[in-house]
């Protein structure tokens, strides 16, 4: 367990700086592609933990879609690309303390609860996961999974009468 | 290679789930109606514009039709490992969101046509909307929490911004939007927490896991306190009620209606579950918060709907305050169970038929004046007695004044807190019943505005209330009045409800 233990510290480092990036820096394209950073981190630490299938569906949504969204909208909209001196909010010192103070929370609740409780091992090392992930959503999640089929056909009835220019 | 892949997945063989198709019948009626209401739409464009209100409120009254049979069958059914559940409650429910959705369609069908609207899909998103609420009252897992609420969420956020020239309703939309999934993303996060300290989304099986001093108590009480705000936002409990006016005021009135009647109604159902299903174990938790969110949410609605001059705006403070009363009983879960259930559920029946009401008088009149102002309903006694008559039952059972609905809805609340014979429970009690005095004054300022003052601009030409409009103010001003004459029958319907609990534990 220590090479893992070892590469989650690593990636874990660049996921913190990266996330600490995505506020700070003065360019909102910068932000997003620094958040990619931030989610490859985490699709990293699904693999090491063995759920690989959580892994490639994070890459898949969140690196393919999501930051793809991001960067079409700032695009597409009239937002200035390239560095702007006013993107800070003028509260950000009391959200650095809020966040500061959410964190020592859940630090200690975390902490509290697993203390030094370790991660099966054979669970890490023989990965099932995928074939469990779907024997889940086809039996136990059966009528959560046709839900969200239902929700997407609506999202996307609504969206685009909402965006259609008329 | 996907050969030996294929080979070894076979080795694991896959269970097909034991469906009921009885228990999904309500849901797969309405998919079906859905279905329907979009080929529609699609096959006969503009002709389906006539057609599709109608179509719409049949899928309401279809979709009760399994309900009463599974009511009338009345055995408690369990699908997936307990994950969905048909029982007492959840029929009672669901029963309630169809007819609450029958009477926003019946609200929304003029008022849409007359509009600058799309309508047909207006529908689409209201029967999503409502598949979500009722797949809520049957959801007994974490997952189906989540998906019903996403379900019953996104497309009434895009209802609200429906007014898509006016920038109010943009700014409804939006509002509710941001906030909307800013409570779900804290929702998620206490789910998983809740997750990683039971190992499983069942909410049986995570209060087996949570109860008593099984488990470490800052991270369940993080998790549990997450997952509360996240519906806390939901019902518009103070402090996290300031999307509520903006959306309530920009919004269409049929979808203000709908957000403030079912949309918040879900938000209890889903508590309801999770709280007497998943978290009883752990009233040391709940108490204290639905304590002061419930106090909180009181005392700050009435204040706020003092100074209110705007009558939709004046609901949606009043309903915060509502809402305040309807959290009040869980306060006392962990002492007083029964009775705290069986409040929540007769206050949300009572309440949907009298706000429903209020909202339906508020359409009919702004469809002559066309503004919200308080200031504007003066007269209204004079042209239209019949509309303020029904304006004056509704509010006064909002208000909690004898023999009317809202009436018995408080004093059960009232009895649950008193019955549970503890000093917070008392403490509430008073609360409640200082607020209760402190809401006469604001309904009596409309009330006052309909029957004394004059009519604002002299025209007094009646009103023309169309087909649609008087069978909804007939359903609600109905329910608003036989609730509170008899209050037997709501007891009919809310009798059974402690089965719910012993069946949790089973």
């Amino acid at each position: 367990m220590v090479a893992q233990n070892i590469f989650f510290a690593i990636i874990a480092l660049a996921m913190v700086a990266s996330a600490v990036r995505v506020v700070t820096t003065k360019n909102i394209l910068h932000a997003a592609l620094y958040l990619v950073v931030v989610l490859a981190g985490v699709a990293a630490q699904f693999i090491i933990t063995g759920a690989e299938f959580t892994g490639v569906t994070q890459v898949l949504v969140y690196i393919g879609a999501v930051i793809v969204l991001f960067l079409f909208g700032i695009m597409l909209t009239r937002a200035r690309i390239g560095r702007e001196e006013h993107v800070d909010g003028e509260r950000r010192w009391i959200a650095g303390v809020v966040a500061l103070m959410l964190f020592a929370v859940m630090t200690y609740a975390l902490v509290d609860a697993f203390d030094t409780e370790a991660l099966d091992a054979r669970a890490v090392l023989e990965p099932q996961t995928t074939e469990m992930v779907s024997d889940a959503i086809f039996h136990d999640y059966l009528i959560p999974f046709e839900a969200v089929s239902f929700l997407l056909l609506a999202a996307l009835i609504g969206a685009i009468v909402v965006a259609r220019r008329e | 290679m996907i050969a030996s892949l294929l080979a070894q997945a076979s080795q694991v063989p896959f269970e097909a789930p034991v469906i009921d198709f009885h228990a999904l019948a309500p849901e797969i009626v309405l998919v079906a109606f859905t279905a329907v209401v979009l080929l529609v739409d699609v096959i006969k464009l503009e002709e389906a514009k006539r057609l599709i209100p109608g179509l719409t409120g049949l899928a309401m009254l279809a979709s009760l039709i399994p309900v009463i049979s599974l009511a009338l069958d009345g055995a408690d059914r369990s699908l997936f490992g307990g994950a969905f559940v048909v029982d007492n409650l959840s029929l009672v429910l669901q029963a309630m969101f169809l007819l609450t959705a029958y009477v926003v369609t019946l609200l929304s069908s003029n008022y849409l046509a007359e509009g600058d609207f799309w309508e047909s899909e207006f529908y689409l998103m209201l029967l999503s909307s409502v598949l979500g609420m009722v797949l809520m009252c049957s959801a007994r897992d974490l997952v189906s929490i989540f998906v019903a609420l996403e379900l019953l969420s996104i497309p009434a956020y895009m209802m609200a911004t429906w007014e898509k020239r006016n920038l109010r309703s943009n700014e409804a939309g939006l509002k509710y939007y941001l906030m909307g999934v800013f409570a779900s993303a804290l929702m998620l996060y206490g789910m998983s927490l809740l997750f990683g300290v039971s190992g499983s989304t069942l909410l049986t099986e995570i209060g087996a896991a949570i109860e008593g001093g099984s488990s470490s108590t800052p991270i369940v009480t993080l998790g549990i306190v997450l997952v509360i705000v996240g519906f806390a936002f939901k019902v518009s409990a103070v402090p996290f009620h300031t999307w509520a006016p903006d959306t309530y005021e920009g919004a269409p009135t049929p979808v203000t209606a709908f957000l403030a009647v079912a949309s918040k109604a879900a938000g209890f159902v889903a508590l309801l579950q999770l709280i007497f299903v998943g978290f009883l174990g752990r009233t040391d938790v709940i108490e204290p918060l639905m304590w002061v969110l419930a106090a909180a949410s009181m005392t700050v609605g009435n204040l706020i709907a003092l100074r209110q001059t705007n009558v939709v705006r004046l609901l949606a403070y009043s309903g915060i305050a509502q809402a305040g009363f309807m959290l009040a009983p869980l306060a006392v879960s962990g002492s007083n169970p029964d009775d705290a259930l069986t409040a929540v559920v007769t206050y949300l029946l009572i309440y949907a038929g009298m706000n429903l009401g209020a909202f339906a008088v508020i359409i009919a009149v702004s469809r002559k004046t066309r503004s919200g102002e308080i200031s504007s309903l003066g007269g209204l006694f004079g042209y239209a007695p019949g509309l303020t008559v029904a304006m004056t039952l509704c509010l006064a059972s909002l208000a909690g004044i004898p023999p009317l609905g809202g009436w018995f809805a408080k004093f059960v609340v009232f009895r649950a807190l008193t019955a549970a014979d503890t000093p917070a429970g008392y403490a509430l009690a008073i609360v409640v019943a200082l607020n209760s005095v402190i809401a006469f004054y604001y309904y009596g300022l409309v009330l006052k505005a309909m029957w004394f003052s004059p009519a604002p601009d002299g025209d007094t030409t009646p009103i023309r209330v169309p087909v649609s409009l008087l069978s909804a103010l007939t359903i609600t001003v109905a329910a608003t009045v036989l609730f509170g004459v008899f209050p037997g029958l709501i007891g009919h319907f809310t009798g059974n409800l402690a089965g719910l609990l012993s069946f949790a534990g089973g």
